[in-house]
């Protein structure tokens, strides 16, 4: 009995967290006159609001410039990261605690802290209205450090030994041998930054300009609020569809690692 | 000729810890040489230091005469085999063999050939394909030895390498590894903390204690002559019997006196003894050397002591009394009877007997 409660309490939970998600998909399906309701279907499917978006904003040109910022995100802070990770856990030099602390000590600054500082480096640099601008400031993650640091401590030194005794550098140790060990760290660390990456929008607001380098989140932010979607609550739900899909995709297929990420976040000692 | 020099080789941590003190040594060609002592002795730096995985802090270290104090380990011509195999986790074992092998950029013919040869030598050549996770400790090790073999070192390093197998194992794997030393005419280092690894393995043994060398010797000399007291008490099972007591000179004959009783060391062939006349010394004898009976024995002791426990190891039992703060332990054949918590006579045979200094522990001899 207090199961059946317990279920019908979560169920109930769960739905408020799905509908908005489900009347979005399929208000961004209906006829425009149809989407003011809580419907649950409309009367007719239609793709008339996805035509509409396609050919008021370059949203596939969008779609490249996002998956190319988060892959290159990404793929930098699994790599650079990673590095870090190795030498705070492995190698000994003067002062290797106090760096690791003051790399912890950022991730209690807010984005937002840096933000003016960052956009002055970038103006300084030249580097305003170009990929580098989304794609350089976020290769090094404070949290994504951690996370490695973490792993590699884990892993037995004699591991390591062995490998400098084949003859490895420091490099091929941390890519041949140690990483196809700490797959669930390098996932976890992958989700993490690529969903940082494609949610970002503030960082991208102020650093472009350039409408055919816009990415998704901006792209549709500047549509939906920008008032080129002429009050067309249609071609807006279909633009934030779009946004939302690639992570929804991604997150079913990486679940697993994904909840495992949430519950341990690596602080394993 | 591979030969491995040690010369003044010290190490000292960070914060001043001075793991290994001073300690010169040289490996010869084709030798097996064991560094044993107890945990924390230093041996393991030691090895760690010849691998280069350790900086060594002091002294000159030679591998085939050249100095390779600041050469990387691959560039030293040595192969490790660690306690915990320390095999690559996601490899096959024929990966983990041929991975060293590769990084040199051999051509793969020749990695084949010899991993094969390896192989065939350890006899592992059906679990070539499989990976680590999927092996006994017994395989792994087997894996880890063949890791190493395939780099055709100069100088085989092993630190302890058989701890985390099971007793009957250790056994089995300890008569390989001779044979393997014969097979391969290899020059050896082995670190154990096993003095019975040690004994049967070892050409020579180096007896190691708080960062120095206690002896350097073979394994029959460490046995017979040890050299002060650690290591009279450290190699050999059961332990050496320590007994407390003072070297006294009455109407011209040497005794060595106790609370509870005088033994007349006058025939004991020991020039040195006259000098510590009126010292403190430790008496040692090995239980082997602690009889019931006298038997043939010619120049004996008498020790009246209760048995409080008896260990029987089929053959032979070992009988353990207590003499005031001594715990005394005897070697007796199986057939001896002998019953728990009585009071009977031991007899030692003052022939066997050892004396070293109470203050530092050095052998009188």
């Amino acid at each position: 009995m207090k199961k059946i409660l317990i279920y019908i309490f979560l169920s109930l939970a769960a739905i408020t967290f799905l509908y908005p998600f489900y009347w979005m998909i399929v208000a961004s399906l209906s006829p425009e006159s149809e989407i003011g309701g809580l419907l649950f279907l409309p009367s007719e499917f239609t793709f008339a609001s996805y035509t509409q978006m396609f050919s008021k904003i370059p949203i596939g040109r969008a779609l490249f410039n996002s998956i190319l910022v988060a892959t290159l995100t990404t793929t930098g802070v699994i790599a650079f990261s990673s590095m870090v990770g190795y030498a705070l856990a492995l190698m000994e030099f003067k002062g290797r605690n106090v760096i690791f602390y003051i790399i912890i000590f950022t991730m209690t600054l807010p984005f937002q802290i840096t933000l003016i500082p960052n956009y002055i480096t970038m103006v300084k640099l030249d580097l305003v209205d170009t990929y580098a601008a989304l794609v350089l400031p976020f290769l090094l993650n404070s949290f994504a450090i951690l996370l490695f640091r973490q792993a590699f401590l884990g892993m037995p030194r004699a591991l390591i030994d062995a490998a400098r005794v084949d003859g490895c550098s420091d490099l091929r140790i941390l890519f041949q041998v140690l990483f196809p060990n700490i797959i669930p760290t390098i996932v976890i660390v992958g989700i993490l930054t690529f969903m940082n990456s494609w949610n970002e929008v503030l960082w991208a607001l102020i650093v472009i300009r350039d409408e055919s380098l816009m990415t998704m989140p901006q792209m549709v932010t500047l549509f939906s609020v920008g008032g080129r979607a002429e009050s067309q609550l249609g071609v807006k739900l279909a633009s934030a569809v779009l946004l939302a899909l690639p992570i929804m995709i991604a997150y079913s297929f990486f679940q697993k690692y994904f909840i495992q990420s949430m519950a341990s976040s690596g602080l394993k000692e | 000729m591979p030969e491995v020099k040690l010369i003044n080789i010290g190490k000292t941590y960070e914060g001043g810890m001075q793991a290994v003190k001073d300690i010169s040594l040289t490996i010869k060609d084709k030798e097996f040489l064991v560094l044993v002592g107890p945990s924390g002795c230093g041996k393991s730096t030691t090895l760690r230091m010849v691998a280069g995985l350790e900086e060594i802090t002091t002294g000159d270290l030679f591998i085939e005469n050249e100095k390779v104090n600041d050469l990387d380990p691959s560039q030293r011509h040595i192969a490790m085999v660690f306690q915990n195999y320390a095999l690559y986790p996601h490899m096959t074992a024929y990966q983990n063999m041929a991975f060293g092998l590769k990084i040199k950029k051999v051509p793969k013919a020749e990695i084949h050939k010899q991993v094969m040869k390896a192989a065939e030598i350890l006899n592992i050549e059906d679990i070539l394909q499989k990976k680590p996770g999927k092996m006994s400790g017994g395989q792994r090790q087997r894996i880890a030895i063949g890791r190493a073999i395939v780099r055709r070192p100069k100088v085989f390093l092993f630190d302890e390498p058989l701890s985390n197998l099971d007793a009957k194992l250790r056994g089995q794997m300890r008569i390989e590894l001779a044979k393997l030393h014969k097979k391969l005419d290899a020059t050896i280092i082995y670190v154990t903390h096993d003095q019975v690894e040690a004994m049967t393995l070892g050409d020579r043994i180096v007896v190691m204690n708080q960062g120095e060398i206690m002896q350097n010797a073979t394994p029959m000399d460490l046995y017979l002559n040890p050299n002060n007291k650690f290591v009279a008490e450290f190699i050999g099972t059961p332990k050496m019997n320590f007994i407390k007591g003072e070297i006294l000179k009455i109407d011209g004959e040497l005794f060595f006196k106790n609370n509870h009783f005088l033994f007349n060391i006058s025939k004991v062939n020991n020039q040195q003894l006259e000098n510590h006349i009126g010292k403190e010394v430790d008496l040692g004898i090995r239980a082997e050397d602690i009889y019931a009976e006298v038997g043939n024995l010619e120049n004996y002791g008498k020790v009246h002591a209760q048995i409080v426990a008896i260990e029987l190891l089929g053959n032979e039992k070992l009988i353990y009394s207590e003499l005031e703060e001594h715990q005394l332990v005897a070697k007796f054949s199986a057939e001896q009877e002998v019953q728990i918590h009585t009071t009977i006579d031991f007899y030692f045979n003052l022939n066997k007997t050892y004396f070293f200094e109470k203050e530092n522990g050095k052998r009188i001899n």
